[in-house]
Formats: structure tokens, C-alpha cells, sequence
């Protein structure tokens, strides 16, 4: 591979960016003091012990379990939302307008909701992480089944292709980029809100950790835990989506 | 020779009439053009006959039975649409498999059919190919492929070459004459290109200005010569043209 060609994968401007942000963060963290502005070397270190002692896991599994059960439930829902939405009008146009009034929905109300009704348990982020996935995802599906092609279906009847085979043949492929799109937002929404809903009521997580470490004056600490959650989300856009979309449009 | 075909006072109105009472029959085996000018209804008609949509007069009888819009039958009707309509995400033996799984045939069976099909519309060599990795003239062919791997009493063909330029339309029509000779399917071809029609139907059917009506029925069995066929079409085209122009101020 050539010289350029490194340089472009690289991307060697915006490590140069990188590495003046770090210089004036450095500048400021001496000028402002550790507690305000924790030095870059001080969060390097703080990441490593947490690598080192395996706390990282335990927290950042804690977060990936709720996640994994609010948003995989939401994914569940959302495709049995966007079934009925093919199979009636009349089922489109009430769940087009429950998700309008789910997604003018804040995020508060359902931590505030969910610490109501689940006490301080797992269940008060895996709530709000379910309810504000459910109307990205099943908003994208269902736009998938009003973009299907009507004249493929048509082709469909034209050979007799009974419901089923039309589905499977038909609505199923040509929803399915929209689910994945689907998913990926939805996926950087839920470690989003996740962590907020994690702040109350729970004894782990990356946002228990975070609330935790500025309670107890560990500034670094909250640096630290911000980086985990970047590379989390840097992680499964790269490794699971990208992968998954690729293979849904091979055939492009 | 038997009657494969009959159209019988068909008319459809949409606000306004579209098709007045169009009348006429298909023998088996026949490759009958429809020209008219355009808007006048080919299409319409087309769809009345593959059961697509209703009529609001008249029927049409395939082999003797009604044709029923949106209702399952046994007859077997292959169309090729303006636009290829194949599905993207499958590779164009799969892309004809399907439309045999209705036909009772095992997974193997109808990947033979598909592939078979697929040769006779020039196709081998290419079976594995996604619609997008060919060219628009190679999806045509598959579409066609496709519709004939039903083995189809009537092939429906509307203005199936209307994409592809000059020089792919002149081998396509010839492809299409080819396996019609060969298969000896009974052929109902929609073109707004006289040219074309007289190039490859041996019946030439005219219909009029809105609302349609069969203007003429011409055998192209040579008799006329090929020059003096089509001046005589252009001339009706352009008269129908006119009254269709003059009944829309």
C-alpha cells in the first residue's frame, strides 16, 4: 500500500487536530487543576486501571445487559408493528401516529415514569431505553413497508405467488435496509440513554460509575468512563452494523 | 387453427371512458401486436386481459374460461412489464425459480426450468448474476425468461423494449420472434412503434383514439409489402393522433 494510501486511512488531518486538542487540553488541565480538567495523561492512566482490575467489565457488561433486553425488546416490537402495518391500513396509520406522539416523547418522563413504576431496579433504564428505541426503529420498518414495491407485488400476483411467498420473497428483502438503519440509530440512541437512566437507582453500569466517580471528586474517572462509552459505540458501528449492512446490499 | 383468446366488447372507463368495446380474437400460436397512439389505452387493455384489473364491460375468455381480475385461477398468463421487475436481491436463476414454486415443483426442479429458460433467452453463463450486474437488456431477457418458464397459454408483453436503445431493441426483437418460432407460445405484444409491430406480429392490431375501439385488423403475412404496410400504419396512427387531440380541446 502506498504512502498516500496510509495517510488516508489513517486520516492523518484529523490526527493532527487530535493532537492539538491535546496540547491545549494539557495547557488547560495545568492551568485549571486536576478536579475541573483532569490531565490526558491522568485519564490514559485511570482507562489502564480499570483495564488492568476488570472493573471495565463489569460495569460496561451491566450497561450491554440493559441495553441488550430494552433494545432487543424494542426491535422485537417494532417488527411486529411494522408486520401489522403491512398486513392493515387502518393498523399504519395508528401506529404512524402513536410513534409521532412516543417520539415528541422526553427522555425524563420516562426515567422519571419507569423510577415510579420499577422502584430503583434494572428495569427503570431498561424501560426507558425500550421506550425511546421503539419509535426510531418501528418509525424506520414501517417506513420500509410503504416503500415496498408495489409493482413487485404485482409481479407476485401475476405468478400466483400466494401472501407468504410474496413476504418472504418480497416485503421481507426490501424491509430489511431499513430495519438496519433502523437499528443502528437505535443502537447509539440506547447506550445514550441507557447511561442517563443508570445515574438513579442503580449500583452499576457506565452511568452509576460516572455519577459515582464525581461524587467522590475522581474527575478522571468520568473522562475515563465517557472514553469507554465512545469505544463501545465506535465498536459496534464498525464491527456489527457496517458488517450487517454490507451483507443486507450485496446485492447492489 | 383454435381461438386461444377472445376479447369480447372489453371497455373501461376511468372518470372518463378509456376503452369504448374493444372485440377480437387470438388464435393459438398468434403474435398480435396492439398499436394505437399514445394513451389510448394499450396498456389498459393489456392488464384487463392478464386478470390485473377489471373490466368495466365485456370479458375475456382464455381457452374458453373467464378472465377474473384478483382471483385465483389455474390458467397460466406470463407477462413482461415495461420495466423488468425482477427483484434485486436475487440472482436471476432465483429470480425465475420463483415464479415456478407455485407450480408444485421441487427446489431442484425448478432451478433446472430457470436455468433452461435462461438459456433459451441467451442467458447462459449469467445465471448467477444480480439483475444489477447486468446490462437492461440482459434484465429484459430474464424477465422474459421468466415469463415463459411458467410455460404460459398467453404471453403479455407491454412495450417491453420502451428502455433499451436502438441497437439492443433490433436483437431483442429478433430474440423474442426467435423463441416465439420456437416455443410457438401465443404472443400479445403492446408498441407504440409501427416499425416494431411490423417487424415481428403476424397480426397487427390498430385501436383508435380515445375512447379505444379496434380500428384494424391487418395480417402481416407478407402479402403487403413491409414499406407499404407501415406508410399505411403511419397514416392511420397519425389520423387517430389527431382525433384524439382534437377530442381533448
Amino acid at each position: 500500500m502506498s504512502a498516500r494510501r496510509w495517510a488516508a486511512r489513517l486520516h492523518v488531518p484529523t490526527l493532527a487536530v487530535a493532537a492539538l486538542v491535546f496540547a491545549g487540553w494539557t495547557l488547560l488541565s495545568w492551568r485549571y487543576g486536576a478536579y475541573v480538567l483532569p490531565s490526558p495523561w491522568a485519564v490514559a492512566r485511570g482507562f489502564v486501571d480499570i483495564l488492568l482490575s476488570g472493573e471495565i467489565w463489569k460495569h460496561t457488561g451491566a450497561s450491554l445487559y440493559r441495553i441488550a433486553v430494552g433494545f432487543g425488546g424494542a426491535v422485537g416490537v417494532a417488527v411486529l408493528l411494522g408486520l401489522a402495518a403491512f398486513l392493515s391500513r387502518v393498523a399504519r396509520d395508528i401506529v404512524r401516529d402513536a410513534l409521532a406522539v412516543l417520539n415528541a416523547t422526553s427522555v425524563f418522563v420516562w426515567i422519571v415514569i419507569s423510577i415510579i413504576w420499577f422502584g430503583l431496579s434494572n428495569w427503570a433504564p431498561i424501560f426507558t431505553t425500550f421506550m425511546i428505541t421503539l419509535p426510531v426503529v418501528a418509525a424506520n420498518i414501517v417506513e420500509g413497508v410503504e416503500n415496498v414495491d408495489r409493482r413487485l407485488l404485482e409481479m407476485g400476483d401475476v405468478y400466483r405467488l400466494n401472501g407468504r411467498e410474496k413476504f418472504v420473497a418480497i416485503v421481507i428483502p426490501s424491509t430489511l435496509p431499513y430495519l438496519v438503519a433502523g437499528m443502528k440509530v437505535g443502537f447509539g440512541l440506547a447506550l445514550k440513554v441507557s447511561v442517563v437512566a443508570e445515574i438513579f437507582g442503580v449500583t452499576s453500569g457506565i452511568g452509576y460509575i460516572m455519577n459515582y466517580s464525581r461524587e467522590i471528586l475522581a474527575t478522571q474517572m468520568v473522562f475515563v468512563w465517557a472514553l469507554v462509552m465512545i469505544l463501545v459505540m465506535m465498536a459496534t458501528d464498525k464491527l456489527v452494523f457496517d458488517a450487517v449492512s454490507r451483507r443486507v446490499a450485496r446485492w447492489r | 387453427m383454435a381461438v386461444k383468446l377472445a376479447v369480447e366488447g372489453v371497455g373501461k372507463d376511468f372518470l372518463i371512458p378509456v376503452l369504448d368495446r374493444v372485440s377480437f380474437t387470438v388464435e393459438a400460436g398468434e403474435f398480435l401486436c396492439l398499436l394505437g397512439p399514445n394513451g389510448c389505452g394499450k396498456t389498459t387493455l393489456l392488464r384487463i386481459i392478464g386478470g390485473l384489473e377489471p373490466a368495466t364491460r365485456g370479458r375475456v375468455l382464455l381457452d374458453g374460461q373467464p378472465v377474473v381480475a384478483d382471483r385465483r385461477h389455474d390458467r397460466k398468463v406470463g407477462v413482461v412489464f415495461q420495466e423488468d421487475r425482477l427483484l434485486p436481491w436475487l440472482s436471476l436463476r432465483q429470480n425465475v425459480a420463483l415464479v415456478l414454486k407455485p407450480l408444485g415443483l421441487s427446489a431442484r426442479e425448478r432451478e433446472a426450468a430457470a436455468t433452461r429458460h435462461l438459456r433459451v433467452a441467451g442467458l447462459a453463463g449469467f445465471e448467477d448474476y444480480y439483475p444489477s450486474r447486468v446490462s437492461g437488456g440482459m434484465r429484459q431477457r430474464a424477465a422474459i425468461a421468466r415469463a415463459l418458464s411458467v410455460e404460459p397459454d398467453v404471453l403479455l408483453m407491454d412495450e417491453p423494449f420502451g428502455a433499451l436503445d436502438a441497437q439492443n431493441r433490433r436483437i431483442m426483437q429478433n430474440e423474442v420472434r426467435r423463441i416465439w418460432r420456437e416455443t410457438g407460445r401465443t404472443i400479445l405484444f403492446v408498441t407504440h412503434s409501427i416499425e416494431e409491430a411490423v417487424a415481428i406480429g403476424t397480426t397487427l392490431a390498430m385501436l383508435s383514439a380515445r375512447p379505444a375501439r379496434i380500428r384494424e385488423m391487418i395480417k402481416n403475412d407478407g402479402r403487403v409489402e413491409r414499406a407499404k404496410l407501415i406508410d399505411d400504419l403511419n397514416t392511420l396512427i397519425m389520423e387517430e393522433v389527431e382525433r384524439q387531440q382534437g377530442g381533448a380541446k
